[in-house]
Parts: structure tokens; C-alpha cells; sequence
């Protein structure tokens, strides 16, 4: 019985395998091999000297590493300070505050990066007050454009990881310090920073990823500033020419940079981390005169221009536009009308149903992984754990790149479909759920199965009737933060999607493209909406107001 | 019926350490066991190897005679008590009692009425709804107690349970522990380190180092008549000094370095002129304010704890420190020089090794 109980684990073990070599291993194997096989079906190294000898192509990288740099050190300098301020000082309408960073992350950065052409670009509402005042702007376009939006985009995550550790940082070891005789000043550069510093590298770097892997942000805001994963897509969906043998070079040198970046971050993370426990955690407390007036100026600016993409497209969304572009100054509910009122539109049943196909994929592998990974060590269970984690440091498009390599043709063909779609977004989200649900069963001690076990239950019923009932709940709070960040995904559904397979995320992005401002307006609107209810049913699942990553 | 468990040859290997080697031991049915030992020394692995949460390398166990080895865990009937009492969260204190006689398919108005039982026995009847969290440590350990007795199993493991109580708790749950072993008779295998509880609790106590079982007896045997040096300090407190002893014609004498002689009648016969290790303990010595050159054990006073119905006295010989006890309750001058008289029958002798008692078997 044990033994069959073991088979039917390994079984299930092989089985994941197969999918994940079917669906990871096989098409960037497909990638690599293009990318050193010439047009001609010869080996060659053509596609990476081309790229390294031609500044038109290797600038984009220059540029996105230059945008990144920057981003990221706004975002961390934003966000580090903010998360302090929450904990140290009590600020009026924190749970909003609260929500609205939490809002501001999740939601696309590429309808951020629209939003603020709305505003500051060429005939920005800004930029129209600023010329009537008489004063010069040409539009927040390019570098300045991409770093805004991404630094504003960015830092809540930064913000969420720090507050995470300052709730574990005991206040008694800043009371020691103060006890030794430390000033403010060294308190915090000698003691405060140095334990925040690993929290703050693993959110950065994990930032530095983000940003520099996006693709709508700098396609809509960067104008004539190109970055790399804006060559790629140009490269490979391009009107002018596309050229697969070269993309597909470009996908190995972005993946080459993330594998490195993430090497280094393991590598940190592990050599700089503290175990920290809280007895005594940090508590807000009233500030007085500047220090109060400082930082409430600060969190309510920041939070305010975090937010006001949205708030901007919410609004834009009830106004009147005449041909969708142009706005008559009226409000209205003619862009809903034209967009969900419109027959055959399944732009939303599509990204719902994706939504919860997807959804149902990664919580089923994701908790058999997490279980396998955790509790049944094995050679193959570590080759598992390792290949499903692979999918983390793989930018989107080069994920959909590489499915539109491996189904195609051949025996699987998927192109086209709303599975290759479902697929993709649940390979994309299925790190950050096993890691969370790993997290989850290590915290269920083994002594519980082992004694349903001595009790007479059989493995299979030790684990649904004791190992699963106390997983669930963070399982399904689990799911719902994948939920939100699935039905937000751009960079991959852009790739894959067909006219049938068209969902919110891509239709605002192609609305945008055709300058039809009203109807991307409603459509994010929906999307943030989904968002934002549910934010709210998974802060009423967790019983928390906050969210960990 | 009670059943006995005999643990035959066995062997247990993690990676490539060996962690128990060819151990046997015969468990009596009905008897309150007891694995003593060090963190490390082996018991809980032998306890999992009974449970079935461990493989058996070489060997085998037999419950009532029949081999057990691969038989798996959920049929071996036998009731565990986790260390962290494992107690179920999401199921209340009823849930947790009853899932052992769901998992036997029993029917609702006898496992009812099995679960009031056993509620009632071990005193947490008014708690029945409580969900885990709103328990006290002692009242999880009493869920898991009668979570593993429930299901009347034919033999009752329990690893550590009491080590995450408090010490006042801790002396409660024991008399609980035995109360109920004693009234149900069902034989019951302890592991547990501490080994005042072995020593209150226990029928017999196996105590274990480094995976080999270095006494088997009564606890009363075991606290007097230890079988080495390593059970004498483990089980109480010993004072080991090192003498030489020299056979008379009547039995031994036993001298000490500054020629203190005590003429001893407990050893085995036919002992050879040998270096050996005496140990005492602290209420083995008299201790004396004047005596003769030879008659004593001469020390000097370190130091005096007084604990009211006795005190301690730390006292120096060269650079060796030991304990005894002045049951006159007198007050010592610091550096005092003070003689030691050791109680030759209650005081054991062992080998220059400390491997082997010296003691006659009947002494």
C-alpha cells in the first residue's frame, strides 16, 4: 500500500515533468537552436554578430539597461522610505493608502504608460494647461517618459517587500542601539539599513527584472527610444521584416542576461540573509511638526501620482470622444457601449474564462509541486523543482516566442488557440505559486500526516483529510493574487492571441495602437475594476490588508 | 490483551551513518518502557522504527510474535503521542479524538460513545467543541493522548510528549500518563531525555547512548546499581574518582591517592590488583569536620548551597570538584578542610574504563 502510494506520487512527479519539459525545456531548446542556424539551415553565429556589430540593435540593449538602472534605483529610493514611514508613523487613511499602492502594482504598466500620454504627452490635459500658461513642454516622451512610468509602477514592490521586513525587524534592536548611545542618523545607516539591505536587493533586482523584460511600456511611451524587448517584438511581429533566425538570437542574449541576474540573485540571497522574528514589531506612532508634515507630503504625492493613471483612465473612460479620439468635453457611456455593448465582443468572457482555466492549472501543479518539492526529496522531484522555477527568469515574449516555435506545426499544434494562451499565462504565473505554497506546507509540521498515518489513514486520505484542509486557505489566497496578475498580462498574450483569442490586456493595447483612447478606457476600466474586487475578496479570504509576494 | 514487542537484531542506517546496530531488547506486555537517553543517542529513531516511520536495515520487530517489519504504519494499530502533540488545527477537539475510529469505519453511535469515554478519562470532556488554538499545551496533550488511546491499539508510543510543557505541567501530565497506562494495561513504549520523568514513570528503563543500550532495569536498579560509568552520571548525579583496589582475604579494599583506605564487599570475586573508577553519590559520603589521616577522603570546601531540608557542598580534591550533601545542615568555613567518608555498600565501583561494574549481581 505504501508502495502503491509512492508509485502513484512518482507517477504523478513524471507527469509533471513531462509537461514541463514539453512545455519549457522543448521550445527554448527550439529558440536555441534557431538562433545558431541561418536562414540557409546552416550552423552559425551570424544572428549574434549581427546584433553586437550593429548599434542600431545593441543600443536598445544600452538603452534598456540605462532605463532599468534608473528605474529601479527611483523605484527602490521611493519605495524604501514610504514603507518605513507606514510603519513607524501613524498616518490617516493608511488601509486606503494601502490599497491604492497595492492597486497601482498590479495593475499593466503599459496602460500606466498610456495613461500618462494622456496626460503629459503632446496634447496631453497636462501639457494643454502648461501651454496655455505659455510654458514649453513637448511631451513626456521617451527616457523621462519610460523611467516615470515604470519608477511609479515599480516602487510598491519594493514598498511590499520592505514593509514585509521591517513586520518581522524587532524595535527592541533599534532601541538597543539607542541604549548603546547611537544617534538617529546611526540608527538608522548602522542598523536599520544594513538588516534591510538583503530585503531591499531581493526586491530590487527582482524590479530589475521587470523592467527590463517589459515590452508595452516602452512601445507606447518610448517613441523613437528603443529597448530591447521592443526590438524583439518588432523582430519577430514586425510589418517591415521579420526575421525569425535573428529574434530568436535575441531571445537567447535576454535570456542569457536574466539567467545572470537571477544567479546573482540567488547567490545574494543567500550569502545576506537574517532570520528575523519580531517579538516586539515596530509601531506606528504619532509624528509631530516637520517629520509628521515631510513624510505626510510625501506618501500622499507619491501615492497620488502612483495613481492617477488609473484614476485618469477611469475618468477617460465616461467622456465623449467623437471617432474615439478626439474628446467633445461631454460625459458619457458611448466608449462602454462601443466596446462591451458590441456584438461578438468575448474580449472579457475570454479573459475570464483564460483567467480561471489558467488558475485551475497553476493551483493543481502548483500544490502537487510545492508537496513533491517539499516532502518527497528526490532526484526527480529536485529536477522538477528546479525546471518549474525556470519559468520565472523568462521575459513573456520570449515565453510566447518560444511556444510559437515548439507549436506551430509538427504534432502539436497549438498556435491560435485559446489553449496556447491559457498555457502560457499559467507557465508564467506557476513559480510564484509554488514558492508560496512551499512556504505554506513548511509551516505544516510532518508530525500531522505522520499522525493521521498512526491513526489508520491510508497516505492518500492522510493527505486530502489533513495536509489539504490546512493548505487551502492560503491556496486560494494564493490563487486569487495570481488571478489578478493573469487577467494583467501583456507581453506573452500579445504574442499568441488571435482575433478569437482576444482578451482585455491585448484589446486595450490594440486600441491604444489605433489612438481609440475612449474604448482602451473602458476596457481598463473593467480590468481594474476585476482588480480591484478581487483585492477585496482576497483581503476578506486572508483576513489581512496586505499582501506578500 | 497486552502484547509484547521484541526488537530483534535490528539496524538502522541514514545515508551512510549507522545510526543503531544489532540492538536488541524484549518489551514486556503490559510494561510502562522507557528509551533514556541524550539527544542523538538513537531512542526516537528506535521508536519510528517501531511506529513504521522508519525502515529496518537488518533485523526484525515482532508485536505478539509476528514480524512487523513491512507491515505499513496506518495498519500497525499502534497509538503515537508526537513531541509537538500533532494535534490536528482545523479539527476540534472531538474531530481530532474521533478520526482514528473514522479511519476504522466504526459507526457514529459506537465511536460516539468510545469518544465520550475517552473524553471523560483523560478530563476534557467540557472542551469537546474547543478548536486546537484555544487549548492550553496541556489540554493538546491530553487531545492527543486520548486521540492515540481511542483506538484501543495494541501498543502505546509516545516520543518526548512531554517536553514542551512547563515544569509544574510537566509533573501533572506524567501522573496522568501513568494513571491511565496503569488502568488501561496496554503496553507503552516512552522516549523521553529527561530522566527524572524516566525514573518516576517507568516499569523499566532501556538507557541509550550512541545507538547501544547501556542498561536495561528498574529504575530503582538503575539509580543504584548503575552498569557503567555513562548511566551513573546520566541517571542522578555521580562523583567518579579514580582508586585502586586490592584484594584481602576477606574482600576488597579500595585506596584512594592520599591513603584513604575503605575495606568493600559488594564486588564480584576473584577481582585482580587493579586501577578502578569509584563512583558516589552526593548522599553517599558522610561528611566529617575531624578526622584521622587515612580514615577520610580529605577535600576543601569551594563552595555551600543550602537548599533547607539538606545543603550542597562543592568541594576540591586537587583539581577534581564534587558534590555531597550534608544531611546535618551545618555551616562550613570557606577552605575548610573537610573528610569524606563514602558509604562502602551503597557506593559502585567500576573498571578504570568506567565500562564495566565491578558490583556483584545480587549486591
Amino acid at each position: 500500500m505504501r508502495k502503491q502510494f509512492g508509485r502513484m506520487w512518482a507517477g504523478i512527479a513524471l507527469l509533471l515533468f513531462a509537461f514541463f519539459v514539453i512545455f519549457v525545456v522543448y521550445p527554448l531548446v527550439l529558440v536555441l537552436y534557431r538562433s545558431v542556424l541561418n536562414n540557409d539551415g546552416q550552423f552559425s553565429l551570424d544572428a549574434f554578430a549581427k546584433f553586437f556589430q550593429n548599434r542600431y540593435y545593441w543600443s536598445t540593449l544600452v538603452n534598456s539597461f540605462k532605463v532599468t538602472f534608473i528605474a529601479t534605483f527611483v523605484a527602490a529610493a521611493l519605495g524604501l522610505p514610504m514603507a518605513y514611514f507606514f510603519r513607524a508613523i501613524e498616518i490617516r487613511g493608511r488601509r486606503w493608502l494601502n490599497i491604492l499602492i497595492i492597486i497601482s502594482y498590479l495593475s499593466p504598466p503599459f496602460i500606466g504608460a498610456y495613461a500618462w500620454v494622456q496626460l503629459l504627452g503632446r496634447s496631453g490635459f497636462i501639457t494643454k494647461i502648461l501651454h496655455a500658461i505659455g510654458i514649453p513642454f513637448e511631451g513626456i516622451y521617451g527616457f523621462s517618459g519610460i523611467v516615470l512610468v515604470f519608477s511609479l509602477q515599480s516602487f510598491p514592490l519594493i514598498y511590499m517587500y520592505i514593509s514585509g521586513a521591517l513586520k518581522n525587524l524587532d524595535h527592541s534592536l533599534i532601541e538597543a542601539a539607542e541604549s548603546l548611545g547611537a544617534t538617529t542618523f546611526r540608527r538608522m545607516s548602522q542598523v536599520l539599513l544594513p538588516l534591510l539591505a538583503p530585503t531591499l536587493l531581493a526586491g530590487s533586482l527582482l524590479v530589475f527584472m521587470r523592467v527590463f523584460s517589459d515590452f508595452g511600456t516602452p512601445m507606447l511611451i518610448g517613441e523613437g527610444y528603443k529597448t530591447f524587448p521592443v526590438l524583439i517584438y518588432n523582430q519577430f511581429m514586425g510589418e517591415v521584416s521579420t526575421d525569425d533566425h535573428f529574434a530568436a538570437a535575441l531571445c537567447v542574449i535576454v535570456l542569457v542576461i536574466a539567467l545572470l541576474l537571477f544567479f546573482i540573485q540567488t547567490q545574494l540571497s543567500r550569502r545576506y540573509s537574517y532570520a528575523m522574528s519580531a517579538l516586539k514589531p515596530l509601531q506606528p506612532r504619532p509624528a509631530k511638526g516637520l517629520r509628521q508634515f515631510a513624510a505626510y507630503v510625501f506618501i500622499y504625492l507619491v501615492i497620488i501620482l502612483a495613481a492617477l493613471p488609473q484614476i485618469t483612465v477611469i475618468v477617460t473612460s465616461f467622456l465623449e470622444t467623437a471617432g474615439g479620439i478626439v474628446y467633445t468635453g461631454r460625459f458619457s457611456l458611448m466608449n462602454y457601449e462601443n466596446t462591451l455593448g458590441s456584438k461578438n465582443n468575448r474580449v472579457i468572457l475570454n479573459t475570464y474564462l483564460f483567467g480561471v482555466a489558467a488558475i485551475l492549472l497553476i493551483v493543481v501543479f502548483g500544490t502537487l509541486i510545492a508537496y513533491l518539492v517539499a516532502r518527497k526529496r528526490s532526484k526527480l522531484t529536485q529536477l522538477l523543482d528546479t525546471l518549474s522555477i525556470l519559468p520565472y527568469i523568462i521575459p513573456g515574449s520570449v515565453l510566447a516566442i518560444s511556444f510559437l516555435y515548439g507549436f506551430s506545426h509538427g504534432t502539436l499544434v497549438l498556435s491560435g488557440t485559446a489553449a496556447i494562451m491559457i498555457l502560457a499565462l499559467a507557465i508564467r504565473r506557476m513559480p510564484y505559486t509554488i514558492r508560496s505554497t512551499t512556504a505554506i506546507i513548511a509551516q505544516i509540521h510532518p508530525s500531522l500526516e505522520e499522525a493521521a498515518l498512526s491513526l489508520g489513514a491510508s497516505p492518500r486520505i492522510a493527505f486530502c483529510r489533513v495536509v489539504l484542509p490546512m493548505m487551502l486557505p492560503g491556496i486560494v489566497a494564493g490563487a486569487v493574487m495570481s488571478w489578478i496578475t493573469v487577467i494583467s498580462e501583456l507581453s506573452s498574450s500579445i504574442l499568441l492571441y488571435t482575433s478569437r483569442s482576444q482578451t482585455l490586456t491585448v484589446s486595450i493595447y490594440s486600441e491604444v495602437i489605433r489612438s481609440n483612447f475612449g474604448n482602451a478606457a473602458a476596457y481598463s476600466t473593467v480590468l481594474t475594476l476585476t482588480s480591484v474586487l478581487s483585492l477585496l475578496i482576497f483581503f476578506k479570504i486572508s483576513g489581512k490588508n496586505d499582501i506578500s509576494i | 490483551m497486552p502484547v509484547a514487542i521484541e526488537i530483534d537484531q535490528v539496524k538502522k542506517i541514514f545515508g551512510h551513518d549507522t545510526i543503531i546496530d544489532c540492538l536488541s531488547v524484549d518489551i514486556k506486555a503490559g510494561e510502562f518502557f522507557t528509551l533514556l537517553g541524550p539527544s542523538g543517542c538513537g531512542k526516537t529513531t528506535l521508536l519510528r522504527m517501531i511506529m513504521g516511520f522508519n525502515s529496518i536495515e537488518a533485523g526484525e520487530i515482532r508485536v505478539d510474535g509476528n514480524r512487523i517489519n513491512e507491515t505499513p504504519v496506518n495498519q500497525r494499530n499502534m497509538g503515537l503521542v508526537f513531541q509537538n502533540y500533532a494535534v490536528f488545527p482545523h479539527m476540534s477537539v472531538e474531530e481530532n479524538v474521533a478520526f482514528g475510529l473514522k479511519m476504522r469505519k466504526m459507526e457514529a453511535s459506537e465511536r460516539q460513545a468510545r469518544v465520550d469515554d475517552i473524553l471523560k478519562l483523560v478530563k476534557i470532556d467540557h472542551l469537546r467543541k474547543r478548536m486546537p488554538n484555544q487549548l492550553s499545551g496541556g489540554q493538546q496533550q491530553r487531545v492527543a493522548l486520548a486521540r492515540a488511546i481511542v483506538i484501543h491499539p495494541r501498543v502505546l508510543l509516545m516520543d518526548e510528549p512531554l517536553s514542551n510543557l512547563d515544569a509544574k505541567l510537566r509533573v501533572d501530565m506524567r501522573n496522568v500518563i501513568k494513571d491511565i497506562q496503569a488502568s488501561i494495561g496496554i503496553t507503552t513504549v516512552y522516549v523521553t531525555h529527561d530522566q527524572e520523568e524516566a525514573l518516576a514513570i517507568s516499569d523499566r528503563i532501556a538507557v541509550m547512548n550512541h545507538g547501544v543500550i547501556q542498561q536495561l532495569a528498574t529504575p530503582r536498579h538503575l539509580y543504584q546499581r548503575p552498569a557503567n560509568s555513562f548511566v551513573a552520571t546520566f541517571i542522578g548525579q555521580s562523583n567518579l574518582i579514580e582508586a585502586r583496589l586490592r584484594p584481602t582475604v576477606s574482600a576488597y579494599v579500595l585506596s584512594f591517592d592520599d591513603g584513604y583506605q575503605l575495606e568493600i564487599n559488594t564486588l564480584e570475586s576473584g577481582l585482580t590488583d587493579q586501577s578502578v573508577l569509584v563512583a558516589v553519590r552526593p548522599e553517599e559520603a558522610d561528611v566529617l569536620v575531624n578526622y584521622q589521616p587515612g580514615e577520610a577522603y580529605g577535600v576543601q570546601l569551594k563552595k555551600q548551597v543550602f537548599l533547607g531540608m539538606t545543603s550542597d557542598c562543592f568541594v576540591l580534591h586537587g583539581e577534581n570538584e564534587l558534590v555531597v550533601v550534608d544531611a546535618e545542615g551545618r555551616e562550613f568555613q570557606r577552605e575548610q578542610s573537610l573528610g569524606l567518608q563514602f558509604k562502602a555498600s551503597k557506593i559502585n565501583v567500576f573498571t578504570a574504563d568506567g565500562s564495566r561494574s565491578l558490583i556483584r549481581k545480587e549486591a
